[in-house]
């Protein structure tokens, strides 16, 4: 009974030191990126740009035809903003990823590797990005309002909090293999890229593709279950097999990608330290 | 010319150095491409006429928009602005060669790449998915069609010498090409042919220079023109093509009397 008091005191402690260690990771990078005021900003013009760029294409595709796959234009906007969410929270929490392979390639991993945190944490979770920061609060607040026109009830609400979760929790799979690829064959930027080109067609439902791309983006690059299924959900179009569908892919995801990740490591043989 | 040569045989070595890396940034290319593709087709549905556009033209807007994305956005002279930082532009300019002609030199190698890769991967796409594209046969179309690329790749490079050159100004090289970037990809039309937005809105963006880098070369080959409008897209386009050549001028001799090899 001690001992199991133990262990668990001790988890907690471990816990409270990487959500510690995380937080000054996080304060580095954010002092590190606003160095340069004018990049900042203008980084973050570029991600409203682009942000409102998209939109209204979207508001002028769906005022011609009214709906788009069935979907009504709020519809449609709220499968955007969704879209927004995951991935801009994605990018704020794994934004040390794209900066990874400069770790591989200079030899700098083997410092990483050597200090007693884990690994995989700091590569991963090292660099949260402020700006995307800046833009998630306005995406929430946007989401908020444009979901309230949908008059959805608590238990979809909380349906639509949980995917969204379980929508982290793939792109975090996806990171992972990038990163494990990133050792195996130094190549990131390109891989980190493709990944986002491909969630980028879940701005819109994925019901608006045709088959075979539909069943592509759900089942073999789940993009569909990452960005459509809270959506869905938060409408009420989501069964219980679709959720446990969900959940069960972002928990096989996750477990493929830190063995890919394990594998990585073994792999290792250090560049040039 | 042998210098030009040799560059140019350099450039395209390196991109073979990391061939994962060039796998992966194909398979990227074709990947937008088909993204791009699979958004129209879908937004077209069972519909053939949207937008004043029938779904061929559309189509054939889009995949041409891709070929023709690699001829003018291909570009190495974002390198510049690293150089600047660096301070490795020092060894350009004590060398007898123009580190502008040796720009133009790597981004006529990208830029051939680019194409050669492009047209593989679009013929691909024809073949796999037999989308109903336009083709012209039309000799004046196709050169005219021609001269408006040309315009559009000399208004990029400008532009993005331009844009290195702030580097000579700011610790930041890629903030506003970013910026750049997002408004270039939504303004030049690569998204959509633009004169599908509202009239107002189309009048402001005919007087700045995005659509033709993109947007104008297109419409020409679609032969949706009247001859008033090419000659009026064409005089914008030098005009625009002047204002970049003298931005650059200037920016480049006011940024080396700073330039202090910082890095060095």
């Amino acid at each position: 009974m001690a001992k199991r008091i133990k262990a668990l005191y001790s988890r907690r402690t471990m816990i409270i030191k990487y959500i510690h260690t995380w937080y000054l990771m996080s304060v580095n990078s954010f002092s590190s990126m606003m160095v340069s005021r004018l990049g900042g900003f203008l980084f973050i013009v570029g991600k409203s740009l682009r942000f409102f760029f998209f939109l209204f294409f979207l508001l002028l595709i769906t005022q011609k035809s009214q709906t788009i796959a069935g979907y009504t234009q709020n519809q449609a906007i709220l499968f955007f903003l969704t879209f927004n969410l995951i991935d801009t929270t994605s990018q704020f929490f794994f934004r040390e990823v794209y900066r990874f392979r400069h770790l591989v390639v200079s030899g700098n991993l083997d410092l990483v590797l050597v200090k007693p945190i884990s690994p995989l944490f700091r590569s991963l979770l090292g660099g949260a990005d402020i700006f995307d920061l800046f833009m998630l609060i306005p995406f929430i607040i946007a989401t908020f309002i444009v979901a309230q026109r949908q008059n959805p009830d608590i238990f979809h609400i909380a349906l639509f909090i949980f995917l969204i979760l379980s929508g982290l929790g793939i792109a975090m799979a996806f990171h992972i293999i990038v990163l494990a690829l990133g050792i195996l064959t130094t190549e990131i930027d390109h891989a980190v890229m493709i990944y986002r080109d491909v969630t980028s067609m879940g701005r819109i439902p994925i019901d608006v593709y045709k088959e075979p791309v539909r069943g592509f983006l759900t089942f073999i690059i789940p993009v569909g279950i990452m960005m459509t299924t809270p959506t869905k959900a938060l409408m009420g179009l989501v069964s219980a097999e679709g959720v446990i569908f969900a959940v069960s892919v972002s928990f096989i995801s996750l477990m493929i990608s830190i063995l890919c990740w394990k594998y990585a490591l073994l792999s290792y043989t250090s560049a040039s330290s | 010319m042998k210098t030009f040569q040799r560059i140019i045989k350099n450039t395209v070595s390196e991109y073979t150095v990391y061939r994962l890396n060039f796998i992966l940034w194909r398979f990227r290319m074709l990947l937008r491409l088909l993204i791009l593709f699979f958004l129209w087709q879908a937004i077209y549905g069972s519909q053939n006429f949207i937008f004043g556009y029938g779904k061929s033209q559309m189509l054939t807007y889009i995949l041409l928009s891709q070929i023709v994305t690699t001829f003018i956005f291909s570009t190495k002279t974002q390198e510049l602005g690293d150089l600047i930082h660096q301070g490795n532009l020092s060894n350009h300019l004590i060398k007898p060669l123009n580190i502008f002609h040796f720009l133009l030199a790597r981004d006529v190698a990208d830029k051939a790449l680019n194409i050669l890769f492009s047209i593989i991967e679009i013929a691909l796409i024809i073949v796999i998915f037999r989308p109903p594209i336009m083709l012209t046969s039309d000799i004046s179309t196709l050169l005219l069609f021609f001269i408006a690329v040309i315009m559009g790749i000399g208004m990029y490079f400008m532009v993005s010498i331009v844009l290195s050159l702030m580097s000579f100004w700011t610790q930041e090289s890629w903030a506003h090409r970013f910026l750049f970037f997002v408004i270039s990809d939504f303004l030049a039309g690569g998204l959509f042919p633009l004169d599908i937005l509202p009239q107002p809105v189309f009048r402001i963006l005919s007087l700045l220079p995005f659509p033709y880098m993109l947007y104008f070369p297109l419409k020409v080959y679609l032969g949706n023109q009247t001859s008033g409008e090419i000659i009026q897209g064409f005089i914008i386009s030098l005009i625009w093509v002047g204002i970049f050549y003298a931005g650059f001028k200037i920016l480049w001799q006011k940024g080396l009397k700073l330039y202090t090899a910082e890095g060095r």
